[in-house]
Parts: structure tokens; sequence; C-alpha cells
């Protein structure tokens, strides 16, 4: 059964949320949405269906966060409060329903992140906490990790230094290149100490984007063989000579009636999976 | 606490607080601010808004610095609300979190500094709105209360206390009903908007109830006549704000 950090939200029910809920976070420039962008389709050659979300993509905030960035005069609680607002549209609106309906959902960040924006800039880690107590446990938050000396070059030298990520609202007078090193040195501070308390599973960042994919299919697979309605499709991909358990054989049946397991089970992804081994 | 145990100001008994409003405050503090906070409470139809106008004028002619805030109006908050109460798109929790924003940027751009400066500041509406909303809208009242512990405690907290019946009639003297999140018709607890107001502000109501003692809410009897409220009103604030020596008041 599916839990939430403490505090359910009126009308959420756990019991039925069949999907699974997996977690990209990392800092700026990590690479995040570079491996979303791979392991989505991925996913989807598997036979698993997938949403992918991320900040500021609510219906209802997104362009109000995106307005109120705009003016560089957005406070620090009024900040995390607006994302807090465009998450929890997304948890009950998106993310939820989706694992209703028995989807992977890949997030872009989860609480994380904006937990750790908000302690880097004096919020109470009680406070925050507290509001994402409402937030559903992931199956599994990967945390592409990266040094201050590596994201440096990585984030400013392929497109500039930006107001918000250098953490300018935090560090008014420093020119933007001393702003960027302590916000983002306090960000990965705060990640760390997230890292053990949440369970992240740590994956080295500065690999080229393949290794670094390579290994997070090797995990998401793992994952998703533990779960009996996922683990069909992955074990065929895995290896597409075994045979199909009985207790498979109906589940497949249901679930893929007019294809044969031998057409989905093709093998030039188990390439792919394998390549940065 | 004990309500009712009789301040006595001419003829009429206030519930004045025993006790400091008790306010979870995390990041203000207990503030020590040179200005006060005064704020109304109330449902819709209590009154409180003409109330704090009359206030109002009163202390800018004493020479006090007056500011106002009401609830919902952050400049870069309040088209994400309107637009999510147009389309729809709020559940409770939304709706709540939406609410505490707009707060937070009032808090943090006009409030919290004004009072830094020495101002009399006065809210339509503050913390014990949300409150009493969300927790009627089905929200977990520790959970509420954490969310706006950034908020500065208020000196002074009325609570305009009048029966639903008398709201309602004040309310619909002048118009046909009321809107889809004012009447609570997003928890669908009745198909009519009158009905649906009526069952909504009968729980928030019993919320504000329920906050007087917890947080020493000063209670007016929202059913005597105009003068005789601001009269109230007026004395309460006038002991209050002469204790204040550090406010700025102008000659």
């Amino acid at each position: 059964m599916r839990e939430t950090y403490g505090r359910l939200l009126p009308e959420m029910r756990l019991g039925d949320l069949a999907g699974k809920l997996i977690v990209i976070e990392g800092t700026d420039g990590a690479g995040r949405s570079t491996q979303i962008d791979l392991l989505k389709p991925w996913l989807e050659e598997l036979g698993h269906a997938v949403v992918d979300t991320g900040m500021t993509r609510s219906p209802l905030a997104g362009d109000g966060i995106r307005r109120a960035k705009e003016g560089n005069n957005l406070g620090r609680v009024t900040q995390a409060l607006f994302y807090a607002t465009d998450f929890v549209d997304r948890l009950e609106n998106e993310i939820v329903p989706a694992l209703r309906a028995g989807f992977i959902v890949l997030t872009d960040r989860y609480i994380y992140s904006l937990m750790a924006r908000a302690i880097v800039r004096g919020m109470d880690p009680r406070w925050i906490r507290s509001i994402y107590s409402v937030a559903l446990k992931p199956d599994a938050v990967f945390y592409l990790r990266l040094g201050i000396d590596q994201l440096l070059p990585r984030v400013v030298f392929s497109r500039g230094f930006d107001y918000w990520e250098s953490g300018m609202d935090l560090y008014p007078g420093h020119d933007m290149f001393d702003s960027f090193c302590s916000y983002q040195s306090a960000l990965l501070t705060e990640f760390d100490r997230l890292s053990a308390e949440f369970n992240f599973q740590m994956v080295d960042a500065a690999a080229d984007a393949r290794t670094v994919c390579a290994h997070l299919q090797q995990n998401i697979l793992h994952l998703l063989e533990r779960d009996s309605r996922k683990s069909y499709m992955s074990r065929l991909y895995n290896d597409s000579t075994t045979a199909p358990q009985p207790a498979d054989a109906a589940l497949f049946a249901v679930a893929t009636p007019a294809t044969t397991p031998s057409t989905n089970g093709n093998g030039h992804h188990h390439h792919a999976a394998h390549s940065g081994d | 606490m004990e309500i009712g145990s009789g301040v006595r100001i001419g003829p009429f008994e206030v519930f004045a607080p025993l006790q400091p409003a008790v306010s979870m405050v995390r990041h203000y503090g207990e503030h020590h601010f040179p200005g006060r906070l005064i704020v109304v409470e109330g449902i819709d139809g209590s009154g409180k808004s003409t109330q704090l106008s009359l206030l109002h004028k009163w202390l800018e002619s004493k020479g006090y610095g007056v500011v106002f805030s009401e609830w919902n109006s952050s400049p870069l908050v309040k088209d994400t609300t309107k637009h999510g109460k147009k389309k729809k798109l709020l559940t409770p929790a939304t709706f709540s979190l939406i609410h505490s924003t707009d707060f937070a940027d009032r808090t943090e751009r006009s409030i919290l500094p004004l009072l830094k400066a020495g101002a009399v500041v006065l809210c339509d509406r503050y913390v014990y709105t949300a409150f009493a909303r969300d927790v009627a809208r089905g929200m977990d009242r520790a959970w509420v209360r954490e969310l706006y512990a950034f908020a500065v405690k208020p000196a002074i907290a009325f609570y305009f206390r009048v029966p639903l019946e008398t709201a309602i009639h004040r309310l619909l003297d002048g118009r046909d009903g009321f809107k889809f999140y004012e009447a609570g018709m997003d928890l669908n607890l009745a198909d009519d908007s009158v009905e649906s107001f009526r069952l909504f502000q009968g729980r928030i109501l019993a919320e504000y109830e329920k906050m007087i003692p917890e947080f020493g809410l000063t209670v007016v009897d929202a059913t005597l006549p105009i003068e005789i409220q601001q009269m109230q009103v007026r004395q309460i604030v006038k002991a209050h704000l002469d204790k204040a020596k550090e406010l700025r008041v102008q000659a």
C-alpha cells in the first residue's frame, strides 16, 4: 500500500495506485531532463505507459510562478508556497490519476528540490516538511549528483548565469559568479543531508549521459521486476527466451490479447540497456 | 478560556481576550516591531469591512500612519487565484495553498516591513479566515495552522459574530445568489447556491467559534447597531495604542 509522508489530502485514496512513481532529482545542470528524455521512450517501447511531469508545469500555478519570477521580487516564503501550490496541483490532478491508471510517472524533481531550495533560503525545515507531508512516497528517487566544479561549466558555459539559479535573491550585492557558487554549494550540502533521510539512490552525474542512462535503466528494471503487474514486460525484455510463468500468462492474455510475446520482446533495446556496462 | 467574562464598555459587554493570541510564530518570532497589527474576522455579511473602514478613518484622523491590506489581494498571486476560481481548478488543498501564497506575499512585501516602520496595519481577514475555510473544506486542522506558521501575530483580532441567517439576509439584499467557491459549491453540499452557502458558512462559523479561545479572538456582537460596534472597537484599539509609545503619530 502506498503511503504519504504523514498526512493525507481530502479524498485522496491510496489503495489502488498501481503505477510507479520514479523521481529524478539533482541540482541545476545535472542532466535530469536529458535522462527523462531518454527514459520515457525506452519505457514506452517496453510497453509501459509513461507520464512525465516537473516543476511549474501545473495548469493552475505554472504561469503565475513564471510571471512572478520575471520581476525578481518574489519573496522567500511566497516562493516556497507558490511552488507548493504548483506541486500539489500536479500531485492531485496529474500524478495520482496517472498512478491510478497504472502509468509509470517520471518526475523531473520532486519535493526534495523544493525543500532544499526553501531550507537554503532560511525556511524552517520543520515547516517545509510539514507542508510536503501530503506528498506520496515515491518508488525510487535517483539523485544525479554533480560536484560544484563539474556543475559550473555545464550550467554557465552552456546558458550563462541565470538570476534564480545563481540564488541572486539570496545574495544581493554579490556578482553572479560568487552568488552561483555559494548558492549551488549550499544546495548540494542540503541535498546530501536529504539523501540519507529519504533514501536517494546516488548516481554519479559526471559520467556521460548514456552511461548514466544505462545505470538508471538497470535500476528501473530491477524496480519493475519486483511488481508482478509490471515485471512481465521487463522479463521479456531482459531475456526473450524466458517462458511465461502461469500467473504471468494470464496477465499477459488480458493485457495484450492480440500479440505474441516474441514480437514484443525484441532484442535491440537489450543492447541499449547495457551499453554502459 | 472563558468567554464573556465581562469587560464592560458603557452598557455593553465585550469579550476581550484574557490571554494573548497564541500563534505559531516560526520565522518572525514573538515580534517586537514598533507597528501594530489589527485584524478583523467574520463570515461574509458580518459587517467587519464596514467596521474596519470606520476604524481606518478614525485612526488617520488621530494622526497614525495607517495601512490597509485585504485578503486575496497580492499583485503577484491574485491573478493565479482568479484563474483557478474561474476555471474551477481549485481543490481544497490548492485553494488553501494559493491563498497562503497570496498571504505570504502580502506579509513579506507589506505587512512585515510596515510593522517595522511603525505603521498601524489593518487587515480585512487574516489567517483565521484560512483556518476556518480550509478546515470547512476538509483540510487537516494542524496542517493548515502549520502552513501559516510564518504569519505575524496580530495585536488585536476582532471577530464579528453574527447568526448565519442575519448574514444571508444582508448578503442577498441586493444580489441574486453566491459565487461558486464563496458558497462552497466545490464541496457538493447542495445544488442550490444559497443552500450550499448556508451549509458551508455554518461549518465556517463552527470553526470560528472554536478559534475564539484558541487564539484569543476579541468578539464583537455584530447584530448591534453599527455605531455601537464601532464605539467598542475604538475603545479597545485606543486602550491598546495608548500603551504603544513607539507608534508614529503626527502632531
